[in-house]
């Protein structure tokens, strides 16, 4: 069986495409008329799947969707098992609640990806927008589970209200990464911008080289931490090039004490 | 323009019309005799075999107002999880136990409602409620304004003043309010809570005003009585929701001396402390109060099981409960020294041994009180459940073969501490007329809604017979509201606005300037801003202010 491939038409309507249904949860023993019939609400209309997609294929555990124009939000939405590849850049809310599965963007992502995910593994072969593993408005905790893996670039407020779970960003994140961090562990290979840990509360977020920090965060002196040892043990195999580092010599900092101040700060050293 | 409904099996209970057959006129929006000599029928619909009764009244429901934002702010989850697609004809909106004000207008009217009553206007938030409401479509709406924690009423309570004078500000806040009728919520114990107490018995002193909670309701019951409003004073009692407050409630029965009293969802104030848990069923003495006092009628708020929030003015009885919310977030504060507000989400479960009682206290009290006239159908939406709820409701009262069932898989503790099963009544047709119609009608004082008589507004309810109670209330064949067809198929086909109704009680003006005087002294805004008038609900073109007779004004006490 080929993949289930769903290619965007170029005469495609303009507004964005709520594709949440295109999981292999809903698309399960369906058939290709069935998948074809499928609705998806596009600005305020709902329109079929085959008018939005040219369809091919017929493997609904393993979905590609091609010539994504990056207006295509809710990819993978609460999806619990198979695969889906997206060809192109996706939009926002991408693998929002995703339970299982392996979701990969070959491009770049926007806001609130992987949003209230509680597991499977996300990864993004690109840049990622703000609020990556955020909570949406009005909900009090972002991702609850599972592995995000970026190789670009990620916004601001990464990592906001991350509850559980991994983020490993192989290149910059933007201002106010893992603010009001509940835990989890969050780590960025590049730099970071400002107010990092901003009312952080618990969590972990390793970085390699030290930040400007506000005065809530205290400097904790230099470790080994054998744990991390472990840590990176278990990212072998992973396609990252967080798979490739061992070392466990960090200088530690924990804040942000303006709001119980057990989350840490770990910065590489030699 | 005349209609004529053919040939429908008429509940009308106002009248004593228990299931007979005949013909309805309606003519430009009232029910009339028969047409005028050669007058043409206009439009005839044919009802044979139907069930016609008057549009129900939703005597309790909490659609409007500031908690009700609150609510909704609080519970994003809720909108998010309940879409609703905007048609030809109605707007989108979202939500199941807060729903939004354009939704809950379709959803009420397509359940044969076409009047619902919001039981907490605060005085500073009338505005904000009568906005809110008047954006409620196709169905009548009303506020009861909540007294009896604001700061003036107990300093005037507090200085001993004459009753005629408090009557007078009663009075003035009805008007001001544009209200139906006056509450009174933990009476004393929301402006209580603000002074650190967390509890409030009948006769405990408030720690500043030192006026007790049996004062305050006296006093306002005896104020309502003596200005003719129709509605009697709408109590929320003391101790919601603590095990043991059966006593309270009887107490507050007693309390008032004769003055007509109304107890809202009694269901919260009707338990014992008996058994094991020490929580059990108060349903019995309950009941055997209302059947023997004639003066006090009651509305249920039954629990239903399932995801809801509680909204409520009782800001002590909610902090109370905050630990329970579900899920884990909850709201308290304080509005202008005017009462409180506090809302926290509630998931009740039939495995849940107080939540299982709980759900069979309510229904027991349904099936004890002996007259339907005194007995109303409500949820306390959202508190209890949310409305679109009633028709299973119904059918619990209804089909006792389908309530045993649902009783026998609850908690079994809960089973052991209730009577539920062994009480066979299952209310008729017309019982439930009475219940959700021509009783509610009377209690809020709408003289011509509520039933089917000549001049009556033409709020008629089509449905069709069904053993399956549920279904058959769930979507009635035809909704038509002052004549006008709004839905057919439990679909809606016309969207119209509604009405506010509100009652004038007549009284002194010269209570003004003392008003006044404590609004400049201690308020942020002015007493002429605080006034609603009927340009300002008429404003958007839409909606009207019906006013509704004060029969029976009381002479002013000597």
């Amino acid at each position: 069986m080929s993949a289930l491939t769903f290619t965007l038409k170029h005469d495609a309507p303009a507004q964005r495409i709520d594709l949440a249904p295109l999981t292999p949860d809903h698309l399960a023993g369906k058939s290709s008329a069935e998948i074809g019939a499928v609705e998806l609400l596009c600005g305020n209309r709902r329109w079929r799947a085959d008018r939005l997609f040219d369809i091919a294929g017929s493997d609904t555990d393993d979905i590609v969707i091609d010539n994504a124009n990056g207006k295509l939000d809710f990819i993978g939405r609460g999806m619990q098992r198979g695969r889906i590849t997206v060809n192109g850049d996706a939009g926002s809310y991408v693998a929002f609640g995703m339970r299982g599965g392996t979701l990969t963007v070959n491009g770049n992502a926007d806001a609130f990806a992987a949003s209230g995910m509680t597991g499977g593994t996300l990864k993004i072969d690109g840049n990622v927008g703000d609020f990556l593993a955020a909570a949406i408005p009005g909900e009090r905790k972002g991702m609850k589970g599972g592995l995000v893996i970026v190789t670009g670039n990620a916004g601001d407020r990464a990592g906001d209200q991350m509850r559980r779970g991994i983020v490993l960003i192989e290149g910059n994140a933007g201002a106010y990464c893992a603010s009001r961090m509940l835990a989890g562990t969050l780590a960025v290979m590049g730099s970071v911008g400002d107010y990092v840990g901003y009312g952080m509360r618990r969590g972990t977020l390793l970085l390699f080289k030290t930040p400007a920090m506000h005065a809530t965060f205290q400097d904790c002196g230099s470790h080994t931490l054998p744990f991390l040892s472990l840590m990176f043990k278990a990212f072998k195999g992973l396609p990252t090039k967080f798979a490739d580092i061992d070392q466990n010599r960090v200088r530690r900092y924990m804040g942000d004490i303006a709001n119980d101040g057990k989350g840490e700060v770990l910065v590489f050293i030699t | 323009m005349l209609l004529k409904l053919t040939g429908g099996t008429v509940y009308d209970p106002a009248h004593g019309i228990d299931g007979q057959v005949m013909d309805i006129y309606v003519r430009d929006g009232r029910i009339v005799d028969r047409p005028r000599e050669g007058e043409r029928i206009d439009q005839e619909y044919d009802l044979t075999g139907k069930v016609v009764m008057a549009g129900a009244i939703d005597m309790h429901t909490h659609i409007g107002g500031g908690k009700v934002n609150i609510a909704r702010t609080l519970l994003p989850e809720d909108h998010r999880g309940d879409p609703v697609d905007h048609t030809e004809l109605t707007r989108a909106g979202c939500g199941h136990v807060a729903p939004s004000t354009l939704t809950t207008g379709y959803r009420y009217a397509e359940m044969g409602y076409t009047a619902g009553f919001e039981p907490a206007v605060l005085p500073l938030n009338a505005r904000q409620a009568h906005l809110e409401m008047g954006d409620t479509p196709i169905i009548d709406k009303g506020g009861y304004v909540m007294l009896g924690n604001d700061d003036l009423f107990l300093r005037m309570l507090a200085a001993q003043k004459d009753q005629n004078a408090i009557n007078d500000y009663v009075a003035w806040i009805i008007h001001a309010t544009q209200a139906m009728g006056i509450k009174v919520v933990n009476a004393g114990g929301i402006s209580a809570f603000k002074f650190n107490q967390r509890m409030l018995d009948l006769d405990e002193k408030n720690a500043y005003y030192q006026v007790t909670p049996r004062q305050v309701l006296k006093t306002l019951a005896r104020a309502v009585y003596e200005l003719g409003v129709p509605h009697p004073l709408h109590v929320h009692g003391n101790n919601l929701g603590v095990p043991g407050n059966v006593e309270t409630t009887l107490n507050t029965i007693a309390g008032v001396e004769g003055y007509p009293l109304h107890l809202t969802h009694i269901q919260f104030h009707s338990y014992g402390t008996e058994g094991d848990r020490k929580f059990s069923s108060g349903a019995a003495r309950i009941a055997e109060a209302i059947n023997r006092n004639k003066h006090v009628s009651a509305d249920v708020g039954q629990i239903l099981f399932g995801q809801t929030v509680t909204a409520s003015g009782d800001n002590m009885s909610q902090f109370r409960n905050a630990g329970h919310a579900h899920p884990d977030k909850w709201i308290c504060m304080d509005i202008e020294c005017d009462a409180g507000c506090g809302v926290v989400p509630f998931k009740y479960k039939d495995q849940n041994f107080v939540n299982a009682l709980q759900w069979a206290i309510g229904l027991e009290i349904f099936l004890l009180v002996e007259d339907p006239w005194r007995i109303f159908l409500t949820t306390d939406h959202p508190n209890g459940a949310p409305f679109t709820s009633y028709p299973h409701l119904i059918r619990l009262l209804m089909d006792k073969t389908f309530r045993n069932e649902i009783f026998s898989r609850i908690h079994p503790d809960a089973q052991k501490m209730s009577t539920l099963a062994s009480i066979d009544r299952e209310y008729s047709l017309y019982e439930i007329a009475i219940m959700t119609r021509a009783g509610a009608a009377r209690l809020v004082g709408l003289h011509d809604r509520g039933h089917l008589g000549v001049g009556a507004a033409a709020d008629i309810t089509v449905y069709t017979d069904d053993p399956d109670r549920e279904k058959m209330f769930a979507k009635p064949d035809y909704v038509f509201k002052d004549g006008e067809l709004v839905v057919r198929n439990g679909k809606v086909v016309k969207v119209t606005w509604g009405a506010t109704h509100a009652v004038k009680p007549e009284f002194d003006r010269g209570i003004e300037k003392e008003i006044a005087k404590y609004f400049d002294t201690y308020h942020t805004v002015k007493m002429d801003h605080v006034k609603v008038t009927e340009q300002h609900i008429a404003e958007d073109g839409r909606n009207h202010v019906i006013v509704q007779a004060c029969k029976g004004r009381r002479e002013r006490t000597a």
